[in-house]
């Protein structure tokens, strides 16, 4: 099915070239695989003991944050995007950080670390 | 009146503004999920009990994880194709895509229901009974309360309901608390009168209208009074600040025009009291049942059978049981016990272990797990000998050692059926008990934030299917008129979907491998 008329052409600014369907789903299909396959590796290494529960922790999310750079920078496009979105994911990462560290607050308290719990 | 920027991008962004639209969506849901991911954290380091990690069976979220990652695969696809100018190939990536989200709920309602049907039950020495109780079915106990012998029902008309007879079991043969037959009602005797009535909706409707109609008379009656007796109170109040050990000077022009007021409220009240008075009487008088705040009937024919379960009940004995509006059944408890058949025995939050109320239910597999601890223990040891003089300080080992499902110390045919043989169920003592839950949130804090995030998540997952299914259906027309606007939308719909899949990434290890 073709469309009647194509509006865009000539006002979309920055994806207007014609786009190469077999090779772009091509590279989904390899991200995709990728993704699964390091979903096996999880688990495998899950099993593992690494010598303490913060190494399985940190290669267990190590990975974890492998696979959603993937799902971000191809599937998301991010690889690619406007300056603008950077900057919302910028203030994005900064405020959820500060969350993470009121978790890290609660468990530092000086109260605490002075006298004794 | 036209959106602008639905298809062209705005000069300022460089970006239609659908797209800066679901951005700062998702920063949003960054932030809400990483708030949940935090509070996570906060919990898990800050338990004060076993947190219960490798308890999930990892292969449905495994599968559930492969089935996002397809989506999103399908989902940048259909964006891909429409970008081609291939409606069919469109039509097709997203097709899949809205299959694999049912397939990913179904799976998640498959691991809700195993949760929801599989129960344990800790007792009061913090032993815990991991299973599903026995016989659970209508005609039999399960976990409910038995009694029977019921010959006396007080009902308390400004509070109790009726609801206590949907407790009400029959006993047949066979079947001691079998259903009660449709249509069959409960005869009992009025305390005044001797009448025999049925308990129904409709009588208990009048007889509660009758007795708040006296409160009401009563009510208004004491208003009246108590509106006389102000004066002579605050007469009598103001003439005592001018006695005891620190006088006052009394002003005794107050204390006279207090008394002048309360003598003349007395004379023109005095018809109205007199009025309100004859009412009450002739309320009570024509319903003597209601008189007292509560009303004793006596069940008429064979004693009355009841199961109930505790979350209903206010308090019970060996007589009698409360209900929670107040309702008492008057009998014989005849078992209270909680059949249970049980998959593993959870040791980590017992002081010694080898005195477990566990042994008192299953003194047979005390001799195994003797010996399951010591091997393990051993093997334990030798492959961390750091921790040889401390070992049972450690969560690995406690989660290793005391937590013992049973098909690990026996085998895989017999634990099926310490499972799901009644023969080999055990009557908890509900003395013994200090919670009973299925693995629902309530079962305890890991539980509440598992159900919080995942079913978090199925909403997302639902609620992007709803729109991608949306622009399945309604796409073509567009697609028709303007292929660019439909692409820019199914993109917006699938950087949600991709953000879905982002966040399961996350929570499958947090969960199911951590």
């Amino acid at each position: 099915m073709e469309p009647s008329s194509d509006k865009s052409h000539g006002h979309d600014s920055h994806d207007d070239h014609p786009i190469d369907l077999a090779k772009t789903v091509r590279t989904y299909l390899k991200v995709g695989a990728t993704l699964i396959l390091f979903t096996g590796i999880t688990w495998g290494v899950a099993l593992i003991d690494f010598g303490s529960h913060a190494a399985n922790y940190t290669i267990g999310l190590s990975i974890a944050t492998f696979k959603v750079s993937l799902v971000g920078l191809i599937f998301m496009h991010l690889n690619h995007e406007k300056p603008l979105i950077y900057k919302f994911l910028l203030f994005t990462v900064i405020f959820a950080a500060a969350m993470m560290f009121l978790t890290v607050l609660a468990f530092l308290d000086p109260i605490k670390a002075r006298f004794g719990a | 009146m036209e959106i602008p920027y639905t298809v062209s991008a705005r000069p300022d962004t460089g970006l239609y503004n659908a797209k800066v639209g679901i951005w700062l969506f998702l920063a949003s849901e960054v932030m809400l999920f990483g708030g949940l991911f935090s509070s996570y954290v906060f919990l898990r380091i800050g338990a004060d009990f076993p947190w219960p990690f490798h308890e999930l069976k990892v292969l449905p979220g495994f599968i559930n994880t492969m089935v996002l990652i397809a989506s999103s695969v399908t989902v940048v696809a259909a964006w891909a194709s429409l970008k081609a100018r291939r409606y069919g190939w469109y039509q097709i990536n997203m097709l899949i895509t809205i299959a694999c989200s049912f397939a990913f709920m179904c799976i998640k309602g498959y691991e809700y229901y195993g949760k929801f049907t599989h129960y344990s039950v800790i007792l009061e020495d913090g032993t815990v009974f991991d299973g599903h109780p026995a016989h659970a079915s209508e005609e039999h106990q399960g976990d409910k309360i038995a009694f029977t012998e019921v010959k006396e029902i007080t009902l308390a008309p400004g509070k109790s309901n009726l609801h206590f007879l949907r407790h009400r079991r029959v006993s047949e043969g066979a079947k001691p608390f079998g259903k009660v037959p449709e249509g069959q009602l409960v005869k009992v005797r009025l305390p005044s009168n001797g009448t025999e009535i049925e308990l129904t909706e409709e009588w208990y409707k009048g007889l509660q209208k009758q007795y708040w109609d006296v409160r009401h008379a009563r009510r208004d009656l004491n208003t009246l009074l108590a509106r006389i007796e102000a004066p002579k109170t605050r007469a009598d109040d103001l003439r005592k600040t001018g006695e005891g050990e620190t006088p006052v000077p009394v002003d005794f022009r107050k204390v006279e025009a207090f008394l002048n007021e309360y003598e003349k409220l007395k004379v023109d009240s005095a018809e109205k009291v007199k009025e309100l008075t004859a009412k009450v009487k002739a309320l009570e008088g024509a319903a003597p049942d209601v008189v007292g705040d509560t009303l004793k009937l006596q069940v008429v024919g064979n004693p009355l059978v009841f199961l109930v379960g505790e979350k209903d009940l206010q308090t019970y004995n060996a007589t009698g049981v409360t209900f929670r509006d107040d309702t008492v059944l008057t009998g014989k408890m005849t078992g209270d016990s909680i059949p249970f058949n049980i998959d593993a025995i959870d040791l980590r939050q017992v002081k010694k272990p080898e005195n477990s109320l566990a042994w008192k239910y299953f003194p047979q597999l005390k001799e195994a797990y003797v010996k399951h601890r010591e091997e393990k223990t051993a093997a334990y040891v030798q492959k961390h000998p750091s921790h040889a003089g401390n070992y049972t300080e450690v969560s690995d080992w406690q989660h290793e050692v005391l937590r013992i499902p049973l098909e690990e110390i026996m085998p895989e045919e017999q634990a099926h059926e310490y499972l799901h043989d009644e023969a080999h169920s055990v009557h908890i003592d509900r003395a013994d008990k200090r919670f009973y839950s299925n693995f629902s949130p309530s079962r305890s804090p890991y539980y509440a934030i598992y159900f919080l995030m995942t079913g978090l998540h199925g909403l997302h997952v639902i609620g992007g299917a709803i729109v991608l299914g949306y622009f399945l259906v309604t796409g073509r027309k567009m697609y028709l008129n303007n292929p660019e606007h439909l692409a820019n939308r199914v993109e917006v719909g699938g950087l949600f979907w991709h953000f879905v899949d982002l966040v399961w990434i996350f929570l499958f290890p947090v969960f199911y491998l951590m």
